[in-house]
C-alpha cells in the first residue's frame, strides 16, 4: 500500500477580524491517512467542518497548525508549507478537486473545459478531444451542448461538465464534495462507477456524499470528523 | 512516512525570473510602497490587489523600471547574466523594456502611438528588436491582430478609429509580438464595459497560458485576479499585508484588510 495523504495534528480556527475578532474553532488534532485505492468518506453532521477539511487537503484553506503530506511525483510533500507554484504543480499532476459547482469561464466551450486537464498533462489534442467526447457521452450530456459555453446550462448539466472534467483523467488523489447533489438516478450511477474505476486504477479518494445510497456504494472506510470538534 | 522532502526540492526552474528585494518609494514623507520583496518564477502570474492609493501602481512603476525606487533592488534573469535593473544604463534599461519586457497600460493611449496605423503599432516593436524585412513584419503584425481578434482588414486603420476594447487588444498585440518573458499590466480591463472585459480576460488567460508568460498584474478587481493570477499580494498603505496562492488568499483571507476586501464584493 502507498500512503497518498498523511494528516498530522491539523487544527483550524477562523478569525473574523471585522466582526469583533470573533474566533470560530472548527477542529483540532486531526490525524488520519489515506492509502492508494481507498475511498474515505467523511461523516459528521452539517456544519461539522467536512467541506473545510476537504478544502484544507486541497491547499485552499490554510490550517492554523499541522502538516499534510501528499505523495507527489513519488515523494511526500507538505502542502501546507509548499510555495504557491509547488501547490499548483501538485494540483495539476496529483490532486484533483470535484466541487458541487462549476466555475464558468466566459466563452470557453464545454469540450475545451473537459479537454483542458488532459492537455495540461501533455496529451495530444486528438487524444484529449476523443477522451473528452467519450466522457461527456457517458454522462449523457447531449452532443449539441458540447461546443457551447456552459454558462446557460442547468445546474445538473453544469455539474456533469464538472464531473467529466474531473474524471476524464482521474488524479492520483481525488477530493470530492457532493458530486451527485443535482443529478438524476442514472447519472448518479455513472458517477458511482467513475469513482469505483478511479479507485481500481489506484486513486485515493476522499469524499463527502449526503446521498446515503451513493455513500454506501462508494465508501471503503468512514471517518467521523465530529471526533475532532473543538470542545 | 519517513522521507519528508522540503518543497524547494521540487523546484521546476533553477532560478526566479525576477527577484525583488526591499523595494521602497517615498513621496516626501508619504509612503508610496515600502519594503516589498518577492520572487517571480518563469510562467508565474502574480496579482497585486488593493484599493486605489494602496501603492500598487507605484510598486508596478518601480518594478517595470519606469520609476526608480528610493531603496531596494530588482534582479532580472532574462539573459545569460542577472541584470540589476536600476544599476544598468538608461539605454540598456530601455532596450530591455522594448524586448524582454512588455508593459500594458490601463489607458491604451499611453501604450499606443495614436497617429500610426494598427499594423505600424505592432510592427514597430519588431523593428525595435532589429527585424528589417518589411513583408515579414507586416505578416507577423497581421497574425497578431488576428490573435487578438482584430480583423486583418483594419491593419491600415489608426487606433483612434477603434473602440476602447479594440484599442486595448491592439496594445496587447503590440506588447506580445516581441515575445517578452515578462509582462506588466496595470488594470488591463479598467474602463471597459463588462462584456468587453470578459472577452479581453479570456483572451489574456489563453495568451498567458499558451505563451508561458510571467506576468505581474495590478488590479482592484478580485474577479480579474481570480481568473488570471496564480498568486496574490494584497497591499494597504504601501505595504504588503498578505500574500499567497490566489485561491487561498481569496477563500481563506487571514488579514483584517483582506477579509474586508473579499467581503465587500458580491461574488468572486
Amino acid at each position: 500500500m502507498t500512503t497518498m495523504i498523511q494528516v498530522e495534528n491539523v487544527a483550524k480556527t477562523f478569525t473574523l477580524h471585522n466582526q469583533g475578532g470573533a474566533r470560530l474553532p472548527v477542529f483540532d488534532n486531526v490525524n488520519f491517512h489515506v492509502e492508494a485505492g481507498e475511498a474515505l468518506v467523511l461523516a459528521g453532521a452539517s456544519g461539522a467542518g467536512k467541506s473545510s477539511l476537504l478544502r484544507i487537503l486541497y491547499g485552499n484553506y490554510r490550517p492554523t497548525s499541522g502538516t499534510i503530506h501528499v505523495t507527489h511525483a513519488g515523494r511526500p510533500v507538505d502542502i501546507v508549507a509548499a510555495v504557491p507554484r509547488t501547490v499548483l504543480d501538485i494540483r495539476r499532476r496529483t490532486l484533483g478537486f470535484v466541487s458541487q459547482f462549476l466555475r464558468v469561464i466566459p466563452r470557453v466551450s464545454t469540450l475545451d473545459i473537459v479537454r483542458d486537464p488532459l492537455l495540461a498533462r501533455g496529451a495530444t489534442p486528438e487524444t484529449a478531444t476523443e477522451r473528452a467526447k467519450a466522457m461527456l457521452a457517458r454522462l449523457n450530456l447531449p452532443e449539441r451542448l458540447w461546443n457551447l459555453a456552459p454558462a446557460t446550462f442547468s445546474g445538473g448539466e453544469q455539474q456533469r461538465v464538472n464531473i467529466a472534467r474531473s474524471f476524464v483523467d482521474p488524479s492520483a488523489i481525488m477530493l470530492i464534495d457532493e458530486p451527485t447533489a443535482s443529478l438524476d438516478a442514472a447519472n448518479r450511477d455513472v458517477v458511482v462507477e467513475l469513482i469505483a474505476e478511479a479507485r481500481a486504477a489506484g486513486s485515493a479518494i476522499v469524499g463527502i456524499f449526503h446521498d446515503e445510497a451513493v455513500r454506501e456504494k462508494v465508501a471503503t472506510r468512514y471517518l467521523d470528523i465530529t471526533a475532532f470538534r473543538k470542545a | 512516512m519517513t522521507l519528508h522532502v522540503a518543497p524547494a526540492a521540487l523546484d521546476l526552474e533553477p532560478a526566479p525570473l525576477l527577484s525583488v528585494a526591499n523595494v521602497s518609494r517615498f513621496y516626501g514623507e508619504r509612503i508610496g510602497c515600502a519594503d516589498v520583496s518577492f520572487d517571480l518564477w518563469p510562467g508565474e502570474v502574480l496579482g497585486i490587489v488593493g484599493e486605489s492609493g494602496s501603492g500598487k501602481s507605484t510598486l508596478l512603476r518601480c518594478l517595470a523600471g519606469i520609476d526608480k525606487p528610493d531603496a531596494g533592488e530588482v534582479l532580472f534573469r532574462g539573459g545569460s547574466e542577472p541584470l540589476d535593473i536600476y544599476s544598468v544604463s538608461e539605454q540598456e534599461r530601455r532596450r530591455l523594456m522594448r524586448t524582454a519586457w512588455g508593459i500594458v497600460h490601463q489607458n491604451p493611449r499611453d501604450g499606443l502611438r495614436m497617429d500610426v496605423t494598427a499594423g505600424g503599432n505592432v510592427g514597430e516593436r519588431l523593428m525595435d528588436r532589429g527585424d528589417r524585412h518589411y513583408g515579414e513584419i507586416r505578416e507577423r503584425a497581421l497574425d497578431w491582430l488576428q490573435r487578438v481578434e482584430i480583423a486583418g482588414s483594419r491593419i491600415d486603420d489608426r487606433p483612434r478609429q477603434f473602440s476602447g476594447g479594440m484599442q486595448q487588444r491592439l496594445q496587447i498585440a503590440r506588447v506580445l509580438v516581441s515575445e517578452p518573458r515578462l509582462v506588466f499590466m496595470d488594470e488591463p480591463t479598467g474602463g471597459l464595459d463588462v462584456s468587453v472585459q470578459a472577452r479581453l480576460l479570456d483572451l489574456l488567460r489563453v495568451l498567458v497560458r499558451d505563451l508561458g508568460l510571467a506576468a505581474i498584474i495590478v488590479t482592484h478587481d478580485l474577479a480579474v485576479a481570480r481568473l488570471l493570477t496564480d498568486r496574490l499580494m494584497v497591499m494597504k498603505d504601501g505595504k504588503v499585508v498578505e500574500q499567497g496562492l490566489t485561491d487561498q488568499v481569496l477563500d481563506d483571507p487571514h488579514h483584517a484588510y483582506t477579509q474586508l476586501l473579499t467581503s465587500a464584493v458580491l461574488s468572486v
